[in-house]
């Protein structure tokens, strides 16, 4: 996996492939380390997605975010 | 024109106004508007709320067409002289959902919301809601119980009086204009249908089907349906349902999914590397173990080729000592004359059997021999007859005979 994923949705469905793939006991070796490579680079994804949502819930108010767009930068 | 049909008409009160005399609004819907006026003490005499007619009343009112001739400082006018007006009920509303309903749905504006992906995971999500309500809180707390702790953006709206439908809707559009918010939630508590009628506005709900950001409606209670809930990509009963439609994925849930993935990819690459080289090492070390076996197997038979050789050797030698002694004893023999005895006695023995078998010995013991005139032996009577005359031969000597055949016998 050079790319990111899509969504995280995506990942995981690519994620369940993998795994599937690699309990099947037919990949060969040079394929279970790719797959293990690539399945650890989407774990990776994912784990960052949902730290992205853990980190504790955040409130914003549209009218304060739409003032602050329109007020002149320092 | 005062004498012209009585009609019906539906809509909102808006831009009331009072003169000493009558009362003037516009009665609006979807479409536009028409100028009314009525007489106070017509006005005053109908069956209205105790605050009387107000901004924002859904109302149904009966009237015709009037004419206003104006005068120096107003200009003429036509509009709707109404002589009854009464609140709009559940039935007139619920009409008018339904036609609105049908007219929206064969625009296919039922669908496009739904064809939209929705984000399993949002990291930011729009919501529209009145400030003060339990719509807020509950949402919150559904959002909290799925461990979902991302960004929520509040549009806070009036959600019921004329002003609502169109204050949601721009907050709705501007939501959808910020670009990270992922998917919008619409919700508030329930209420009657002319409470939540502000969700069934025809602008605010086509706004809401062209929208490209996912809109979820939570609006009023299970048994309420507004038109925004047709609209939208998803309808709920309650904000709690909300929560669990704006953010699927349950992230307690999916960390520990993650979790085992993270783990069984661990045991596969681990496994798969492991097991193989194992098997490599097993498989390295078979040409070694068999080299070994072969090698024992001929340091053996080399044993036993030294061995059997050894052997050989042995026999042989001991063969040939027996031929020596042999050889020995018989030259040992030969010079003590002792084999010279025994062949002595064997030509002895040889010369007694040949001499029993001679004829004299036979004539010695008493038999005769017939010998022919030419001295061959006459050995059958036949021989004898045909003979004539024959010679016996004694052992002491010869005696010429004749033979008889008359009396002879066979």
């Amino acid at each position: 996996m050079s790319e990111k994923p899509e969504s995280y949705e995506a990942a995981v469905e690519r994620l369940e492939q993998i795994i599937d793939r690699l309990d099947s006991g037919q990949a060969g070796l040079r394929e279970t380390l790719e797959l293990c490579r690539e399945g650890r680079e989407l774990v990776t994804y994912c784990s960052a997605e949902l730290d992205a949502v853990s980190e504790g819930l955040k409130e914003l108010r549209l009218d304060e975010l739409a003032a602050r767009l329109e007020s002149p930068q320092p | 024109m005062r004498r012209r049909a009585r009609v019906s008409l539906i809509g909102e009160v808006t831009g009331l106004s009072r003169s000493k005399a009558q009362a003037y609004f516009e009665l609006r819907d979807a479409e536009g508007a028409v100028p009314c006026a009525i007489w106070l003490n017509e006005l005053e005499k109908l069956d209205l709320p105790e605050e009387g007619l107000r901004d924002g009343f859904e109302v149904v009112i009966d009237g015709g067409p009037d004419y206003y001739p104006g005068n120096a400082q107003a200009s003429p006018s036509f509009f709707f002289r109404a002589t009854r007006i009464r609140l709009a009920g559940e039935g007139d509303l619920l009409a008018r959902l339904e036609a609105l309903r049908k007219q929206l749905r064969s625009e296919g504006l039922f669908e496009l919301q739904k064809q939209l992906a929705r984000p399993r995971l949002p990291k930011t999500i729009g919501v529209v809601t009145a400030e003060s309500g339990a719509a807020r809180r509950d949402l919150l707390a559904g959002l909290r119980r799925r461990g979902w702790a991302g960004t929520v953006i509040w549009a806070f709206a009036p959600v019921q009086d004329r002003r609502a439908a169109p204050a949601i809707g721009a907050a709705i559009q501007e939501l959808a204009a910020t670009p990270a918010v992922e998917a919008i939630v619409v919700t508030r508590g329930g209420g009657s249908l002319a409470d939540l009628w502000a969700f069934c506005d025809e602008t605010l709900c086509r706004t809401v089907a062209m929208l490209r950001v996912p809109v979820i409606s939570a609006v009023g209670h299970e048994r309420d349906s507004t038109l925004i809930d047709d609209v939208a990509a998803v309808a709920c009963s309650t904000p709690t349902h909300a929560a669990e439609a704006v953010a699927p994925l349950d992230c307690l849930a999916a960390r520990s999914a993650l979790t085992r993935s993270a783990a069984a990819l661990r045991r596969a690459g681990e496994g798969a590397a492991g097991t193989r080289s194992r098997r490599l090492v097993a498989l390295a070390r078979g040409p070694a173990r068999a080299l070994r076996r072969e090698r024992i197997a001929l340091n053996q038979k080399t044993r036993e080729v030294r061995a059997s050789s050894a052997r050989g050797l042995a026999e042989r030698r001991a063969f040939q000592r027996r031929l020596a002694s042999v050889a020995l004893s018989r030259a040992a023999r030969r010079a003590a004359g002792a084999e010279a005895d025994s062949r002595r006695e064997a030509l002895r023995r040889a010369e007694v059997a040949f001499r029993a078998h001679e004829p004299e010995r036979t004539l010695e013991r008493g038999y005769a021999l017939a010998e022919d005139p030419a001295g061959e032996p006459v050995t059958s009577a036949t021989a004898a007859i045909a003979a004539g005359r024959v010679r016996l031969r004694f052992a002491d000597g010869r005696v010429g005979a004749e033979i008889d055949k008359d009396r002879s016998e066979a």
